[in-house]
């Protein structure tokens, strides 16, 4: 058995954890409060680009979302996945914890698996951001798709488009992981159906291996 | 490893007893199957895998309010006022209302009429719920609730059974028992003077959270004349349509629930669902506004129900050659704050609390008792777990006094053909108990296994070694009390281009039943499965067919559809007749291909189904059908637990192989071996996807979820805390499947979402007592517990002092 982090960090992978998130919070909120644990020398308070003002008030901000740029009004409160839910209406990334905990939310920020609720949406400001939706029309991982649907991967389906984009990050950086490798890889997901066999099997078979 | 599954050669399924399967498959007596027994990709697979799935949460309607729900804040206590104006004045708040708002009746309860949907001045816990609120933003919503002022008289509470029953204990309700259940038979007196060894233990279980991904959510849109269409993540709408009806004081008929994609139920979705769906129709009737309500996930599991926490006090007696003389139980079920669905859990661990074993004298007790905690219901299992951890952990440890091995012991006293069940049942059909334990052994090298592993113990301090059984016997179906809801209906309609559209009504939530229903309605007709097309249940469609539990979906889908397809064939058969000029009782349909049962597919197909379809279409024939079914009866006699408990029943055995650190307590489960007895798989790659995700989520609960409770408060409400099985913690697993379908459903299928599960921890619990070689007693089995164990720390001395009084 295997305790999970409350620290949110993959190992093997440069995911952001909570601490850093907490430092992403303090700079977000600028001048306006102080994060505890966190000293004033470290938070560097510089203005995300692209943002004018800090404040309460909505603001419009642009990110790129799919490879396409979208403007967006959000809070700076906002998380990545509430704008990516609420004003995209990209909802296959899904809210399951709001922790960090479970990896439902699970989207490419520059290539690299994070999870949207542990983001705010102005700290994606000039990054790249890949969804499920994104993923799901890139050619590229057409065959991880498929093999999903083959080996039944998914049974209510929830935590499956967390899985999908963790994979495909997993398979872009090492295209013949081992099956430790690939249940490690996969461990900041939770999939409460219980399917993870058929995961193990859907990403092998995705790069033609059998692990089991 | 990929699933051992070798099907029999497929048999022909027996008559059901009440009407006869109607299904003759391809005449001539053959019996060939071309979509049930195949594995086709699941219906919604890609939809699910790319994101695309519209979730309760995902969908969107113009003017859209959220609604919030404010609970108590004491688990016991008068409600002396409560003061709202702070929240109505809340820019974007649309409306805030409490019991006095409420236009039809304040009551909720399934089965009793002890629950209000918002407090009536007596919280009872913690998920009492005081006000509810809708406003414009979701955030609005939750810090208006937070703006309710309530001003409270608390009172003393009781936190477990033991608590409740005792003498000056704080009244929950008039009385603090709910209900008692019991089983007897024979004389346990004399049986246990009969035994040569009697050992008794307390056992005890606690709260499982279903973790289901999906939190509690729905969407409610008002309609014409005061109706309502919910959408809703459930698995029982025909009880949410019950419930928001008596609080809107509607018609069935003006409640319209469609069952959104469900993220995930195990139970958790069963009853529950009705109170947020009442919350939220109670704000769109006030305000005439969809109103959407998404439960964050701390509230979620703070106010929705668990899997029951039980104590069970257990003595069971046997001869020196191992034949189990006299079993004696006390159950003791914490109900919480109200009766939900506790006694319908109630009765099936009353029930199965003997397992699948022999025993002339029974005396079992069940006792559900109300106290102050959050409420449990229905979990995959469903009791049943939590009776089989005392009876499984109780043959293990009698095993070890008789100096058998408890596969021999098991082996000695399990079912077999003709025996009777301890409702004094005689079990229907072929008993594939002994065949399960020989096929979980086999796969496991039990004997060679377990030596292996006792030479190793001797000699390895720091890594043990363990593997242990677990064997069940499990009721398909609803209880002899669910008697009065066991029926089912099934819509059928073939459409002029020959696909066909079914709705059934029963509901999808990860287990596949849209795909089976899909096999078996194209095998029932006699055409490909890629020409149906079966909708999410919609109540507006079907008629009642009960709740999506107990492992019927299946069972209960299937034969309705059956029937359906059974009054369509007549009309084609017909046409068909008319056609060719030859008899319609001599046409058969299969894969889409008429033929002649006399002479059988192989003489030629006569017609082809889409000729026969078009000529049904030029002729206005009509090809809409419904089905449908109703169980046979159950006679019951409450007092002595005897009667027809179930009609059919599966069997099962899990071994599970364990490693544990004697240094950090770990456990590292290695492998999983599961030999089920499914009757006929219809999908044998999903019903090896059910049996891998049970068995994942029983050892969660065997030993890692732990909820942890202060005086009714849930303390790690969310999963940075409440750690369920990840990928790194799943073991491999091992999957035979026993396929006999001789007896039972439509197509000879039984269920498989709960046997799945129940033995997993069972299983466990012993796997790690062979390796530490001690009796553990209480789940789940943490690392903290193992080195307690290990430490010698009598586990007794941690908890209150309770006597073995029965």
């Amino acid at each position: 058995m295997t305790m999970k982090s409350t620290d949110d960090e993959r190992p093997g992978s440069s995911r952001h954890s909570r601490r850093s998130f907490l430092k992403g919070v303090g700079l977000a909120a600028g001048a306006v409060a102080v994060v505890p644990g966190v000293s004033p020398a470290q938070q560097q308070p510089t203005d995300p680009p692209g943002l004018k003002t800090f404040g309460s008030a909505k603001q419009e901000i642009t990110l790129s979302i799919n490879g396409a740029k979208q403007k967006v009004e959000v809070e700076p409160r906002t998380t990545l996945l509430e704008a990516l839910r609420a004003n995209l209406n990209l909802t296959g990334t899904k809210e399951v914890c709001d922790r960090g905990s479970c990896g439902a939310c699970s989207v490419l920020l520059d290539g690299e698996t994070i999870c949207a609720c542990m983001m705010l949406a102005i700290d994606a400001i000039g990054r790249e951001v890949v969804t499920i939706e994104g993923i799901a029309k890139d050619p590229k991982y057409a065959k991880l798709i498929d093999s999903y649907c083959e080996h039944d991967a998914a049974q209510c389906g929830f935590c499956i488009p967390g899985f999908v984009v963790r994979s495909a990050e997993m398979l872009d950086n090492n295209p013949t992981p081992s099956p430790e490798e690939i249940k490690e890889g996969l461990s900041g997901n939770i999939c409460r159906c219980g399917t993870y066999v058929k995961i193990f099997e859907a990403v092998s078979a995705a790069k033609g291996r059998d692990i089991w | 490893m990929a699933p051992v599954h070798s099907p029999k050669a497929p048999a022909k399924p027996a008559a059901n007893p009440q009407e006869g399967n109607g299904h003759s498959a391809n005449g001539n007596g053959a019996e060939q199957f071309y979509s049930v027994g195949q594995s086709p990709l699941r219906v919604d697979a890609r939809d699910k895998v790319t994101g695309q799935t519209q979730y309760a949460d995902d969908l969107h309607f113009t003017g859209l309010l959220h609604g919030a729900i404010r609970c108590s804040d004491h688990p016991h206590a008068k409600v002396l006022s409560i003061d709202t104006s702070a929240a109505e004045a809340m820019e974007g708040v649309e409306a805030v209302l409490t019991a006095k708002d409420i236009p039809g009746e304040n009551q909720i309860g399934i089965i009793f009429n002890d629950q209000p949907l918002l407090c009536d001045g007596h919280a009872r816990w913690y998920g009492e719920r005081i006000a509810v609120v809708a406003a414009r933003d979701p955030r609005v919503a939750r810090r208006a609730v937070a703006a309710i002022k309530v001003e409270y008289e608390p009172l003393p509470g009781a936190f477990s059974p033991e608590e409740a029953l005792a003498d000056g204990a704080p009244k929950i309700h008039e009385s603090n028992i709910l209900d008692t259940m019991h089983v007897r038979r024979g004389d346990t007196e004399k049986g246990f003077a009969e035994c040569d060894v009697v050992i008794e233990n307390i056992y005890r279980v606690n709260y499982q959270e279903h973790a289901y991904l999906e939190t509690q959510g729905c969407v409610v849109v008002p309609g014409y004349g005061g109706s309502m269409t919910i959408h809703t993540s459930c698995q029982c709408p025909f009880y949410v349509q019950k419930g928001v009806k008596t609080i809107l004081g509607k018609q069935a008929s003006q409640i319209r629930v469609l069952q959104s994609p469900t993220g995930g139920a195990f139970g958790g979705k069963e009853d529950y669902p009705t109170e947020p769906a009442a919350c939220a129709a109670l704000l769109a009737w006030a305000t005439g506004k969809p109103v959407k309500m998404i439960y964050q996930r701390e509230d979620d599991v703070e106010w929705s129900s668990k899997r029951h926490r039980m104590a069970i006090y257990h003595r069971i007696g046997a001869s020196k050659d191992g034949t189990i003389k006299a079993v004696h139980l006390k159950v003791l079920e914490d109900v919480g704050a109200y009766g939900g669905l506790s006694t319908v859990v109630a009765d099936r661990a009353n029930i199965s609390s003997i397992g699948p074993y022999n025993v002339e004298n029974i005396h079992v007790d069940t006792y559900c008792v109300y106290t102050n905690n959050l409420f449990g219901g229905a979990f995959r299992g469903f009791g049943a777990p939590q009776v089989t951890f005392a009876h499984e952990s109780a043959m293990d440890k009698l095993a070890g006094e008789l100096t058998m091995d408890p596969i021999a012991l098991r082996k000695k006293n399990g079912f077999r053909e003709g025996d009777t069940m301890a409702s004094g049942q005689p079990i229907p059909g072929r008993v594939p108990l002994i065949e399960s334990i020989d096929d979980a052994t086999t796969l496991a090298n039990w004997e060679a296994r377990r030596a292996e592993y006792d030479a190793h113990n001797a000699t390895n301090p720091l890594v043990r070694k363990g593997l242990g059984a677990a064997a069940i016997i499990y009721g398909v179906n609803l209880h002899a009390g669910g008697e009065y809801i066991n029926r089912s209906g099934a819509h059928m309609r073939i459409n002029e281009d020959g696909s066909v559209n079914i709705s059934i009504g029963l509901t999808e939530m990860g287990q596949g039943l849209l795909t089976a229903a899909v096999q078996m309605a194209a095998e029932a007709l006699g055409i490909s499965h890629e020409l149906v097309y079966c909708n999410q249940i919609d109540t507006a469609l079907v008629p009642d067919s009960g709740p999506t539990v107990a492992s019927r979906a299946t069972i209960m889908s299937g034969f309705p559809l059956v029937d359906a397809a059974k009054k369509l064939r007549r009309t084609l058969f017909h046409r068909a007749g008319e056609m060719l000029n030859m008899p319609a009782d001599d046409f058969d349909l299969a894969n889409g291909k008429f033929f002649s049962k006399k002479k059988g597919l192989s003489a030629g197909a006569l017609l082809d189904y889409m000729d026969v379809v078009g000529a049904c279409f030029a002729k206005r024939e009509n090809l809409t059908e419904v089905g449908w079914y109703r169980t046979p009866d159950q006679p019951w006699d409450k007092a002595t637990g005897q009667g027809i408990a179930y009609h059919s029943f599966a069997f099962a055995t899990q071994i599970a192989d364990v490693e544990i650190n004697t240094a950090s307590g770990q456990i590292d489960v290695k492998n999983f071996y599961c030999a089920h007895d499914v009757g006929r798989a219809i999908n044998p790659n999903m019903v090896t996807g059910q049996i891998e995700g049970g068995v994942v989520q029983g050892m969660g609960w065997g030993i890692m979820e732990e909820l942890h409770l202060r005086e009714g408060k849930a303390l790690n409400p969310g999963f940075t805390d409440y750690l369920i099985p990840t990928s790194l913690d799943a073991p491999k697993i091992h999957v035979k499947l026993l396929e006999d379908p001789t007896v039972a459903g439509p197509f000879g299928i039984k269920g498989i979402g709960e046997p799945s599960l129940i033995p997993a921890a069972s299983a466990l619990a012993n796997a790690i007592s062979h390796a530490t070689d001690h009796h553990f007693t209480e789940l789940p089995i943490t690392p903290e517990r193992v080195l307690m164990a290990l430490a010698g720390v009598d586990q007794k001395m941690l908890e209150p002092a309770v006597s073995m009084s029965w």
